[in-house]
């Protein structure tokens, strides 16, 4: 298994997925920088470009990213995950936007998870997910629990783009601008069927806490509103809209005349979004701490 | 059946009966690779320990806790949005090579051996063990700015620690 520097090093530097978060990214303030080299980003957090420095803290990196125990690979995998589902669900219905209008394909429509409730469990689980993967590279900081939601803000703060993409890709393209709002209600209808119809359930169900289905719901719901009232406020200070969004990516990816719901099955299908800065998070904390320990 | 045959299915059986095991059970836990440098957590002091040991921050800083695991943990100084610095504690048992910086090192701070590496990070070494840094994040911190921040550590307490039994 490769490391998490190696993963890093081995972004793509401009493709469709670059395009989408930097386009995104006008909107934050603050921007995102695309770092896909490890040494650029020991320097960044090293304040130094001392070359004997930066191998001796990639060494420690790769040294920590191996060891099991301390989490770094397996919140990548959780990412990874993740990603694979959202691949396979964008392309059902990518599938289905274009069967629906052949009739003998039109069958494949049916199947697939398209509706409301089924989206608003899939962004549970990416937020689940997030948590997860939160405390394998964090723990659990601090004394407290102030502490540990001081913790989390902050991490939700620092990965600013990627939460507001989260947002946008997740929940106000394909949910509509009331989302934030609705989602809790949408959560609510969510029962043990419509988690069985998600391929990420599959993949995370044996790495949520507690056993059976009832439990993963309870969690899911739970962390969703957790994460709603942080990311009610963010999104309401950003001014993020569905609109807003669409016009963002514009700028990058071209014009767009679908409709919303369709530039979220086409963003799901074609691009890695959540898995790119994922590991670029999971990298930046990564080094701090080997930063830290050389 | 032959008994060539039977003895080769029962091999068969117990030999897949093994990898099974091997691979469902959970025994890769006591695989070496576990931990960092193989070793035992056991060993190394917990992240939650040094907590309490962290400097106090001054009027209109914030200190926010970002990483607490075995053997380290590591907090933001804040000014406002700004960062200002990254604080951490770490145990130097799972990292043997960072001790021989400080073979060579002339200051002293309260006593323990101190290091400058590059020109925004301090390291402090308490009781051989212990290892405090101090990394000046954004705008950066002079020197003596970040001795000074690494001498509000409570390093009397680092160095009364025990790792747990």
């Amino acid at each position: 298994m490769s490391s998490v520097l190696e993963r890093l090093d081995r972004l793509p530097r401009r493709n469709l997925t670059v395009l989408a978060i930097k386009g995104l990214s006008t909107l934050v303030p603050g921007g995102w920088k695309n770092i896909t080299r490890a040494d650029e980003l020991i320097g960044d957090v090293l304040g130094s470009t001392d070359p004997e420095l930066i191998r001796q803290v990639r060494a420690r990196a790769d040294a920590l990213s191996r060891a099991r125990h301390e989490g770094y690979g397996r919140a990548l995998s959780l990412y990874d995950a993740v990603n694979r589902s959202q691949k396979a669900a964008g392309g059902l219905r990518l599938l289905a936007n274009i069967g629906g209008a052949l009739p003998l394909v039109k069958r494949v429509a049916d199947l697939t998870p398209s509706s409301e409730t089924l989206q608003a469990a899939d962004l549970s689980l990416k937020v689940a997910a997030e948590m997860l993967a939160f405390t394998q590279v964090n723990g659990l900081p601090g004394d407290s629990f102030g502490d540990f939601a001081a913790a989390l803000a902050e991490y939700a703060g620092e990965a600013r783009v990627r939460m507001a993409a989260l947002i946008c890709f997740d929940a106000l393209l394909p949910l509509g601008d009331q989302a934030l709002q609705r989602l809790d209600g949408l959560l609510g209808g969510v029962g043990k069927r419509d988690l069985h119809q998600l391929p990420a359930y599959a993949g995370l169900a044996s790495r949520l806490p507690g056993r059976g289905d009832e439990a993963h719901l309870t969690f899911l719901r739970r962390g969703m509103d957790q994460w709603l009232g942080w990311a009610g406020g963010f999104s309401s200070q950003l001014g993020l809209s569905g609109q807003k969004a669409v016009q963002a990516l514009e700028s990058t990816l071209g014009p767009w005349q679908g409709s919303f719901q369709q530039m979220a099955t086409f963003l799901d299908s074609f691009t890695d979004t959540y898995q790119h800065t994922g590991v670029q998070a999971v990298a930046r904390r990564l080094v701090e701490r080997a930063t830290a320990e050389i | 059946m032959n008994r060539t045959l039977r003895w080769g299915v029962g091999l068969l059986l117990l030999v897949s009966l093994a990898v099974g095991a091997f691979l469902l059970l959970p025994f890769r836990t006591w695989l070496p690779g576990g931990t960092v440098a193989d070793v035992p957590t056991s060993q190394v002091v917990n992240g939650t320990a040094f907590n309490r040991l962290f400097p106090e921050p001054e009027a209109g800083d914030l200190l926010v806790f970002t990483q607490e695991k075995r053997g380290f943990s590591e907090a933001r100084l804040k000014h406002g949005d700004q960062v200002k610095a990254l604080l951490a504690i770490s145990d130097v048992t799972t990292a043997p090579e960072a001790r021989r910086k400080f073979e060579a090192s002339q200051s002293r701070l309260q006593g323990w051996p101190l290091v400058e590496q590059g020109p925004q990070a301090t390291a402090l070494l308490v009781a051989d063990r212990f290892q405090i840094k101090v990394i000046g994040q954004g705008d950066g911190l002079e020197a003596d700015e970040r001795q000074e921040l690494i001498g509000q550590f409570n390093l009397k307490g680092l160095a009364a620690l025990e790792p747990a039994a």
